[in-house]
């Protein structure tokens, strides 16, 4: 038996022990040590009275380092108390044991009983959208009968996270094999309903009459934004996170949840005013301007401006990667992660954004050399899966892609660019309902996938479902308004429904865009319109003039028809024509490939498919209107280019026999 | 660690490129083409090399040294002059310079093999121009084509991890040739070989850069591990070609090659079944039981997964075998019998009938347990049986099995003393067969079946030559066992005419990793105690071989060889008639006659140890008694032809007929075997003869009168012929023999009158005598 001074010596020694261990990530055997201190007689807290706990045990029992201090004196002697429980707790989590973990504050017992009676007593609890005034009764209610248990927040919140967690894992566990039987992704948390009665009972218990709550820290507000964000209940989400932020604002997942609420800008300049002004809000705004695909000179010098403070600062470095990406600078993009690998070669994070540039720039070396970078620095972590995936599907191993995404997904289900690009693998492999199921997960797992949305439309579109196609691909027209592609693919859509005057709509749209985002990057805004320094598609001039012949609207036919073929001779006529081939029949690679390259103004696309057909339908219409001389010159033409010879030739023949029949 | 592919194999693939290529000069081709196939085809079907150093050339991993050594000394046929094909040979390499090279490099490899036609109608639909027909293309079907589709499909099947192991390895591989490379090409960047470092090295720094490497080429630069240089099927190959070795010869595996191994599976993970049952081999031979019963049972473990039941009869088989071996032969018999019964339910015709060839054997050896269990009728009687093999054997074509039950029945008939015309068509059979099928492994015991044929028609220099041909011609390629049994029975035969030393000298010539088998080994220092049991015997050294008698006895259980038994049985006698102890002797004569009775045993064993008895009467001074035994002994042997034995039994009957005073008879009788047994060579043999000569000769000249003329001639033949015996006894070191030859002569001397050498023999006699005792 111990004499009391040594069981004071022995839990000091203990308590040290867990947090060195912890502190060299030593897990288990910090909770090897956990458990025996938790497991010494505690004999002392039922001898000594209440109040001398005021004064005596912050200064023995609490080693000063083990853990940060709490201004809050009435949570700092919580805190203290439950010092070895906390230890305990925290080192199960380590360890993954999050049932046992939530266990030692909220025992099974305990958590049911406040559940039951909170549900009995509180019928309206589950349907939170009275705010309030309810919220008042029923605080007054439920804790006259049951009180939970008095818990410093940090124990609260590591044993809700704890079941959180849990829940998490049980869920992925019961998905099973991805996109197999059980895995349709509706799986849900069943941890959730109960953190958030919980939750909702204990900021009940704690909000006092002018409707704050007395001694919170933010941090239970994040849980319960969280929570609420996971069943879809995202009003109330934003505002419990919006009100964890205020509380506390160095908590960067916090943002990212709310990052994750925001489904368009507008959202987001709304929120501008609501959130506290401080750099992490700052940062929030760039990288959620980012997530929404957002670009411009603005945004760049906020991000120039972050730099500045952070200079090495990964995450900047790579959302300046990510702004050159989506304004489609691939070459910049490419800099800039390159140079992030070289300050942080053992950063994988966001590496398959980097690996989706090298996709489209189709530098097959370097995707080469990433993969195996990836692979040696960890080949389990779903980044390294989905370059190595990149990798295969730009060798087009296409089934070896889909084994790698697969495992991307398996070890994180909310990749989402795992689920969009095994989409795409499985529309080369001509599998089109796993791409549309893998679509559907990636746009579940974040509305805001342009590319999943406009794969979906892809693949409706190849099922020749167009309708479908068409509600997608608006989606996606939505989300990226600026791109001239997805602009392109509603009108083909449309046109191929026979909706030919909204398709023209759509097409001249896409001209637009495609005006409007090269001035875009040439920093001179709003030049665009109609009246185009920049090259336009011919394909895109061509459908439209197609369209409208087939409305009969012959002289706008022609004016495109003629506007198509101008296309050839910009300012400078030395583009090289294969290379526009090539991106105009790339169609389904992972990213749009934009026909034109830099988007520098001035320069012509040179003799394509496109134009030639312009020119034929051009020429034949000049005969038919007996204008032999502009259909003879453009039939020659078309023999020079040699596109067409033998229709060329005969249209030829036919020009002279007429002219020759007229001049006789 | 991969499969298949290994950076020698790229480096193979791209020497086979350099063959299509046509840069490979047309009198540089077979050198090159034959190191290709050297590589690819299985060591079975390759031919035997003319000198067997040229097998020592190649490693069993290539390296880099040995393209190197095939490729600098062959020009190129193209290109600039003064370049070698190692120059073009390199370029190839080096030109994989990143992992998507490497990709690409096997994608091309399809281009090297011959169209079928459905490709070139594809071809044709994408506009590719057939290949021109002055290319070389490699068949679909050619060991060269199938090996690039092989490595195609196993580079196919690579997970990405195996991949980059390989890529890995494969840089790791070519750099040895850097600073060659870097030297042709006047000066390499540092980051040659992979070109996203050397492109990036402007961008991020030196120092980025070399971190980048560091973490992609981790153990390149660190530790010099060859992770990934060998494959599984490279270890396969390594496996097979050691447990063929290891049956075929009999051995263990040297120490030196244990070790190579064990640093060999260590790497990889996928270790193959197979090196279980390496393991269970070593262990067997190296008398290890538990280890080799664990062993081979993890190894049948293993494979039973891939093939099911199907090979549940050899997994037996082996048991048994194993389990003889180790002397639980009931567990064996169970094992075998088993292993007929399945083999019978799949049909297994070859293994069923080696496993009746093996219980035929087995009964043959161990009757008592053969006995015990009920299975007698498996094979109904012995001879019945063997025909019954015999025709298995032909008519599913086991030839092995064919010849060894010809010899089989042939060793029937000659221990069974039946005719020896028989016995030498059986032979002769089998070795047509063996010479016909060029079965190297059955070529023992056809020599040793020859050897002992002759040696039991007393024609011992033909029996040795047999010996002598096998251990220089044939023992390479068979089983160490057979070499073993060979060199003891020419020690033996050496040790007959008493050259102890060379017999020594041969059985200490055997080699020594060989000896290392468990079995092998025993058999070794038995055979060497009986050698020196036999000279300490002769020099009449009888404390030490008390001693070593007492070691031999001890391990004379019945898992020893029935020969070695014998052996150290008769010593036993010789021994125990040395000490006098004639009681004992014939007990031990009458147990060992019993048991050979049961047994039904050798009948050359069985007339050597009824002339044995018959001699032993006469040592207790009773001759008459052995008279109808060696009488019975002689007729046997007679008409077994079991010569050397009929001489013994002659002597014997001679010796009889001189304590009956049948001089003359006794004297007509030694006269006419002795030349013939001369042809024997044994000299233990001969002496006695003599000396039973001298005293047939010494009764002829007693029964004459005394001075008469026939009484001098009779004692001059004496000491003529007693002459001989001491020499022959001088030479087998005899001592006792010596003694009572020279007591002879010397009272040979005194009748003849002649005192002074008389008293000379005396003293002489007195000499050994002293010599005896500082001996004894």
């Amino acid at each position: 038996m111990l004499s009391q001074r040594d069981a004071a010596e022995m839990r000091a020694n203990l308590q040290e022990a867990v947090v060195k261990c912890s502190e060299r990530c030593l897990y288990q055997s910090a909770k090897w040590a956990a458990e025996l201190l938790t497991s010494l007689s505690t004999t002392e807290d039922s001898i000594e009275p209440e109040d001398s706990q005021m004064t005596e045990v912050p200064a023995a029992a609490v080693p000063p380092i083990v853990v940060t201090g709490n201004v809050d004196p009435e949570e700092a002697q919580l805190e203290a108390k439950e010092i070895n429980q906390y230890l305990l707790a925290k080192s199960f989590f380590d360890c993954r044991e999050f049932d046992r973990c939530a266990a030692v504050f909220l025992p099974d017992t305990v958590l049911s009983g406040i559940l039951s009676t909170a549900a009995t007593k509180n019928p309206n609890a589950s349907a939170p959208q009275g705010k309030g005034k309810s919220r008042g009764s029923a605080a007054r209610t439920s804790t006259a009968l049951v009180a939970t248990p008095k818990l410093s927040q940090k124990s609260l919140f590591l044993a809700l996270y704890a079941k959180f967690m849990s829940g998490e894992k049980k869920k992925d566990e019961d998905s099973e094999m991805v996109m197999g039987p059980h895995d349709g992704g509706n799986a849900i948390n069943k941890q959730l309903n109960v953190i958030s009665r919980f939750l909702e009972t204990w900021f009940l218990e704690h909000t006092n009459e002018n409707g704050s709550v007395d001694g919170s820290q933010g941090w239970l507000e994040y849980l319960y934004g969280m929570v609420l964000a996971k069943d879809k209940n995202e009003a109330q989400a934003m505002h419990w996170l919006l009100k964890s932020v205020h509380l506390y604002q160095m908590n960067w997942s916090c943002w990212l949840e709310m990052a994750s609420l925001i489904g368009r800008m507008e959202d987001l300049q709304q929120l501008g005013q609501r959130v506290p002004a401080h750099i992490f809000g700052f940062i929030f705004n760039i990288h959620t301007s980012l997530e929404l695909y957002q670009s411009g000179p603005d945004l760049s010098a906020r991000l120039d401006q972050l730099l500045s403070i952070f200079p090495t600062s990964p995450f900047i470095l790579t959302c300046v990667a990510l702004l050159a990406y989506h304004t489609k600078d691939f070459v910049t993009a490419d800099a800039h992660f390159s140079n992030l690998l070289a300050l942080h070669p053992h950063r994988l994070d966001s590496l398959d954004h980097y690996s989706n540039i090298l996709y489209v720039m189709n530098l097959r070396p370097k995707l080469s050399f990433l993969a195996h970078l990836c692979s040696a620095v960890d080949k389990f972590r779903p980044e390294s899966c989905v370059v190595i995936g990149n990798y295969y599907s730009l060798l087009s191993s296409h089934e070896k892609a889909v084994q790698y995404f697969r495992r991307a997904l398996t070890l994180d289900r909310s990749c989402l660019s795992a689920w969009t690009l095994m989409g795409h693998e499985y529309v080369e492999l001509k599998n089109t309902h796993a791409a549309i199921e893998s679509y559907r997960r990636a746009v579940d797992v974040n509305r805001r996938d342009y590319r999943a949305w406009y794969g979906l439309g892809q693949t409706y579109e190849v099922l020749e479902m167009h309708a479908y196609a068409l509600w997608y691909y608006k989606r996606a027209a939505g989300l990226r308004p600026w791109d001239g592609k997805m602009w392109m693919a509603v009108g083909s859509c449309l046109q191929k429904m026979g909706r030919d005057l909204e398709g023209i709509k759509a097409l001249k749209r896409a001209l637009q865009a495609d005006s409007y985002y090269d001035a875009g990057v040439g920093s001179s805004f709003g030049s665009g319109g109609r009246e185009r320094a920049a090259i336009m598609d011919p394909e895109i001039l061509l459908q439209i003039a197609g369209m409208y012949e087939r409305l009969e609207d012959e002289a706008e036919a022609r004016s495109y028809m003629e506007m198509c073929v101008a296309q050839e001779e910009g300012a400078a006529e030395n583009l090289d024509s294969s290379v526009i081939n090539i991106h105009a029949d790339s169609q389904s690679s992972e990213d749009d490939s934009r026909p034109q390259g830099g988007g520098d103004t001035g320069s012509g696309t040179g003799v394509t498919a496109a134009t030639s057909k312009a020119r034929m339908w051009l020429a034949k219409h000049a005969m038919r209107t007996g204008d032999y001389n502009r259909a003879m010159q453009l039939a020659t033409e078309l023999c020079q280019d040699g596109v067409e010879v033998e229709e060329a030739k005969a249209l030829v023949r036919e020009v002279r026999v007429r002219q020759e029949a007229d001049g006789l | 660690m991969t499969r298949f592919l290994t950076p020698a194999k790229i480096g193979l693939l791209a020497l086979i490129e350099l063959y299509t290529d046509a840069v490979v000069p047309s009198s540089s081709t077979i050198p090159i083409l034959s190191f290709i196939i050297n590589q690819l085809l299985p060591c079975a079907y390759k031919a035997q090399p003319r000198e067997p150093k040229s097998l020592q050339t190649l490693p069993f991993i290539l390296d880099l040294e040995s393209f190197e050594a095939l490729l600098t000394s062959h020009p190129a046929a193209g290109g600039l002059p003064g370049r070698s094909l190692w120059d073009h040979f390199l370029r190839k390499l080096w030109e994989i310079d990143s992992l998507d090279a490497l990709h690409e490099f096997f994608a091309t490899r399809g281009n090297l093999l011959a169209r079928n036609r459905e490709e070139i109608k594809k071809d044709g639909e994408l506009g590719i121009p057939p290949p021109s027909d002055d290319m070389i293309l490699l068949s679909r079907t050619s060991p060269l084509g199938s090996f690039i589709r092989r490595a195609k499909v196993e580079y196919e099947r690579l997970r990405f991890s195996d991949t980059l192991s390989l890529w890995v390895a494969f840089v790791e591989w070519r750099e040895e040739s850097r600073t060659y490379w870097a030297k042709r090409n006047g000066g390499l960047e540092r980051w040659a070989g992979d070109r996203v470092l050397a492109e990036g090295q402007e961008e991020w720094g030196l120092e980025a850069t070399e971190m980048l490497e560091h973490i992609t080429y981790g153990a390149l630069s660190t530790e010099n591990s060859n992770q990934g240089g060998i494959s599984t099927d490279d270890v396969e190959k390594l496996l097979e070609f050691q447990v063929e070795q290891m049956q075929k010869l009999g051995n263990r595996i040297p120490h030196e090659v244990k070790e190579q191994f064990k640093a060999v599976l260590e790497k990889n993970i996928i270790i193959p079944s197979l090196s279980h049952y390496l393991n269970f081999l070593d262990a067997w031979r190296a008398g290890d039981y538990p280890t080799s019963f664990d062993n081979l049972h993890r190894y049948f473990d293993y494979t039973m997964q891939n093939r099911d039941r199907l090979f549940y009869q050899y997994a037996l088989m082996n048991l048994a075998v194993l389990q003889a071996d180790f002397g639980c032969f009931d567990e064996a018999v169970a094992a075998m019998l088993e292993t007929v019964s399945t083999a019978r339910e799949n049909k297994d015709m070859a293994c069923l009938n080696f496993a009746l060839n093996w219980l035929y054997h087995f009964g043959k050896a161990h009757p008592k347990i053969m006995k015990g269990t009920d299975s007698t009728n498996i094979l109904g009687v012995e001879r019945e049986g063997l025909a019954f093999l015999r025709i298995k054997a032909k008519e599913t074509g086991m030839w092995t099995l064919w010849s060894s039950s010809l010899l089989s029945e042939a060793k029937l008939g000659m221990s069974n003393g039946e005719s020896v015309a028989t016995a030498f068509e059986n032979i002769l059979k089998s070795s047509q067969l063996i010479v016909e099928k060029n079965m190297k492994s059955m070529m023992g015991p056809q020599m040793a079946m020859h050897s002992s044929l002759w040696g039991r028609l007393g024609v011992a220099h033909l029996s040795r030559q047999y010996c002598d041909i096998f251990l220089t011609c044939h023992a390479r390629y068979a089983l160490f066992d057979d070499t073993l049994r060979f060199t003891t029975r020419v020690a033996h035969l050496l040790a007959e005419r008493g050259r102890y030393d060379e017999a020594m000298e041969k059985l200490e010539g055997l080699d020594e990793n060989s000896l290392r088998t468990w079995k092998s080994n025993q058999y070794w220092l038995k055979y060497r105690g009986i050698l020196r049991l036999k000279r300490d015997l002769h020099r009449n050294n009888l404390s030490g071989a008390d001693h070593l008698l007492s070691q031999l006895t001890q391990c004379n259980s019945s898992d020893t060889d029935t020969d070695l038994a014998y052996e150290t049985n008769t010593l036993h006698i010789d021994y125990l008639i040395r000490r006098t102890n004639y009681g004992q002797a014939l007990a031990k004569i009458e147990q060992m006659a019993s048991e050979m009775k049961e047994e039904g045993d050798d009948l050359n064993l069985r007339i050597k140890l009824l002339t044995m008895k018959a001699l032993l009467q006469d040592k207790a001074g009773r001759p008459q008694k052995g008279f109808s035994i060696a009488v019975r002994a002689a007729s046997i042997a007679w008409r077994a032809r079991l010569i050397p034995a009929l001489w013994g039994a002659m002597g014997a009957i001679a010796n009889i007929l001189t304590s009956l005073s049948e001089f003359q008879a006794s004297s007509q009788i030694l006269v006419a075997i002795i030349p013939r047994a001369l042809e024997y060579e044994n000299c233990t043999l001969n002496a006695q003869l003599y000396s039973f000569l001298v005293d047939a000769y010494m009764g002829l000249a007693g029964q004459a009168e005394s001075g008469s003329p026939t009484r001098k001639e009779n004692l001059t033949r004496c000491l003529q012929f007693i002459d001989q015996a001491f020499d022959e006894y001088s030479t087998v070191e005899d001592i006792k023999g010596q003694c009572e030859i020279m007591a002879k002569k010397a009272t040979i001397m005194r009748v003849v009158g002649d005192n002074v050498l008389a008293n000379d023999y005396a003293s002489a006699y007195l000499d050994l005598k002293k010599g005896l005792s500082v001996g004894a």
